[in-house]
């Protein structure tokens, strides 16, 4: 406590001379242009070509406007039936769509047999495809027909040369008119956005549990009472810093050989710059709380862990809770990019997309990612709001 | 009730920096007084009133609660000493985020288990006693509001509340009305008189304003520089000994 020095009346500050200030504010017009004009030069800023080549990127933006969503399918009616070769059990059959059934006459057979294949029980008089499924998944179209007026076809095919020894045999009948589904690329992104949302959410949750006992070593409200503890200080702010300034591309990158590619990689990737960045803040909140209340509860005669639990706890848990899902936010937009060098989720997808030129599909991955962004940013200024 | 006397002997605070604060204090109070401590800012009166209840350790000399020497008192024994003293703030010092009621049973947190009161639960009869008090501090109806959307008055008399609840023998009051409205300065200091008067609670109260330490003090101390300037009833400050203690630029200023 100083004594005090109110009444000393401080003296006002000397005026600059008029002259003085414009030719500084000239100088430092010169210096400026000076600046922009090499800014200019040495980013190649070339507005002419802006206009004359804009056409070179309008069918691109025409399909990015335009994602692929929804497709129209043939109806179809889907029977299998399945076969073993070189003596191995014939498999059950996967998908059915359709009153119709199928029959080989032989369950088991080699490489070169004749077969007859009857179906009964489809639509009558309809284009009919024979697909043999080997194996791996493969499909060969080995016939094509009609079905009867009841329904009913005959084939005789020859099992293929195919490896492996467990096979399908599709009848795939196609009917009148169309359905609308949803597309695959529509499929894909989906379940794709799911695995980066929680990709964000494991890579947060991982840096809440390490950032928050490492912000309190970070704050120097509490670490500067030694020089032991001042000098934790210094080390786990500088791990902070550096680990933050590493992008976490670099970090997924560096992950994706560590531990394979794919969401893990992503995971590990957001965690450790999370833990940096969200151990600043939760650091820069415990210093920024007030010491009021925690001489108030004090000065009652409570414990230290009352004194934490009352005074402590209530000043930094609702901002340690809204930057949280802030950092859950910003880790959902990145971990889309974290995607492109390997860290799984929706930009793996996006980047497959725009290798194969796709851009009616890798549309739909961005106006997905825009969505998905646009709700977590509103569902996280609810919570904020709420909590704080 | 009966309020607590103290003794000061010889009381002295230096800080780390070198601050003397606190030089040589020494006086008696006796239980049911209403002490007023005047004096500059950095004159040492906060420190004084946190030597009392040891949120700052004195450095020499003693100091004496009802006759129980607190300046060398084991950490489980000054958890017990402080539940007698009850403080009030120039600001407050509210939990913000919680609840006034919240607020003003963590008054009583030197009293409860420690490992209920984590979870924050209070039984039933402290809840009640909590509102009880809020009443009579005149705000039970913002029992469940929270602390920060309280006006500065209202604040403070949520602090009254707070000190309330643990049954002070004692209570400590740093400027309570420094950060008030003239109006709302009275308010607030006629609960403490009142506290003072009926329940027989010792109050020591440093306050800026000399009208104020007039109307409700029994008695008057005044620091300068950290020593003791003034020792007596406040009515008997004139303007000699008013600059004694404030300097000889200083004009009293009154307020209403």
């Amino acid at each position: 406590m100083s004594p005090n020095a109110a009444t000393q009346i401080p003296r006002a500050p000397e005026l600059p001379r008029p002259g003085a200030g414009a030719l500084r504010v000239l100088v430092w017009i010169v210096v400026l242009g000076i600046i922009y004009a090499y800014g200019w030069q040495v980013t190649q800023i070339n507005l002419g070509e802006l206009a004359r080549k804009a056409y070179l990127v309008t069918p691109l933006l025409s399909d990015l406007v335009r994602p692929d969503l929804l497709e129209r399918r043939p109806r179809q009616e889907i029977a299998e039936a399945g076969i073993g070769l070189d003596g191995a059990p014939a498999p059950p059959p996967e998908t059915t769509r359709g009153p119709g059934r199928l029959t080989i006459s032989t369950t088991s057979a080699k490489i070169g047999d004749p077969l007859r294949v009857t179906g009964e029980g489809f639509t009558p008089s309809r284009p009919l495809e024979l697909i043999w499924r080997d194996q791996a998944g493969s499909t060969t179209t080995l016939h094509r027909t009609t079905t009867d007026a009841t329904g009913r076809f005959t084939a005789a095919l020859t099992v293929p040369n195919v490896i492996g020894t467990s096979n399908h045999v599709i009848a795939r009948v196609t009917l009148e008119g169309t359905v609308l589904r949803p597309s695959n690329a529509l499929n894909l992104t989906f379940f794709r956005m799911i695995e980066t949302v929680f990709l964000a959410l494991m890579g947060t949750t991982m840096a809440v549990v390490c950032a928050v006992p490492l912000s309190f070593l970070g704050a120097k409200n509490l670490m500067s009472r030694s020089p032991i503890s001042l000098w934790v200080y210094y080390v786990v702010r500088t791990i902070f810093n550096i680990a933050r300034s590493i992008e976490p591309l670099i970090m997924a990158t560096v992950f994706a050989v560590w531990v394979g590619i794919g969401p893990f990689a992503g995971v590990l990737a957001l965690g450790v710059h999370s833990i940096a960045s969200l151990g600043k803040l939760y650091s820069e909140q415990i210093e920024s709380i007030d010491p009021g209340p925690i001489e108030a509860i004090t000065a009652t005669g409570a414990t230290m862990l009352q004194i934490v639990r009352y005074a402590v706890v209530p000043q930094i848990v609702p901002p340690f809770i809204a930057f949280t899902i802030y950092r859950w936010d910003i880790n959902v937009r990145m971990s889309t990019v974290i995607g492109f060098v390997g860290g799984g989720g929706l930009g793996f997808l996006l980047l497959q997309y725009i290798n194969l030129f796709q851009w009616k599909q890798a549309a739909t991955a961005v106006w997905a990612i825009t969505f998905v962004v646009a709700v977590m940013d509103y569902l996280s200024a609810v919570v904020r709001e709420k909590v704080v | 009730m009966r309020g607590a006397a103290i003794r000061i002997e010889h009381l002295s605070k230096t800080y780390p920096d070198g601050t003397q604060a606190l030089r040589d204090i020494t006086f008696s109070v006796r239980p049911g007084e209403f002490v007023v401590i005047i004096g500059l800012s950095g004159s040492g009166k906060s420190t004084l009133m946190r030597c009392i209840n040891r949120l700052i350790e004195p450095s020499a000399g003693k100091i004496l609660l009802d006759d129980v020497e607190i300046t060398t008192l084991s950490p489980e024994r000054l958890r017990q000493m402080r539940r007698q003293i009850g403080m009030i703030f120039q600001q407050f010092n509210l939990v913000k985020r919680a609840s006034v009621l919240t607020n003003v049973l963590s008054g009583r947190l030197g009293y409860v288990s420690p490992s209920w009161a984590l979870t924050n639960y209070f039984p039933r009869d402290l809840r009640e006693q909590a509102l009880g008090h809020l009443r009579t501090v005149g705000i039970p109806e913002k029992a469940h509001t929270r602390a920060d959307q309280l006006s500065g008055g209202q604040q403070q008399r949520v602090g009254i509340a707070r000190a309330l609840m643990q049954d002070p023998k004692l209570i400590l009051a740093d400027e309570p009305v420094a950060s008030l409205d003239p109006a709302t300065s009275h308010s607030v200091l006629r609960y403490v008189e009142d506290l003072n008067r009926r329940a027989g609670i010792t109050v020591m109260c440093s306050l800026h304003f000399l009208s104020l330490a007039r109307r409700y003090g029994t008695r008057l101390i005044a620091l300068k520089g950290g020593q003791m300037v003034y020792d007596g009833v406040p009515t008997d400050i004139d303007q000699r000994r008013f600059k004694e203690i404030y300097g000889e630029e200083a004009i009293e200023v009154e307020i209403a």
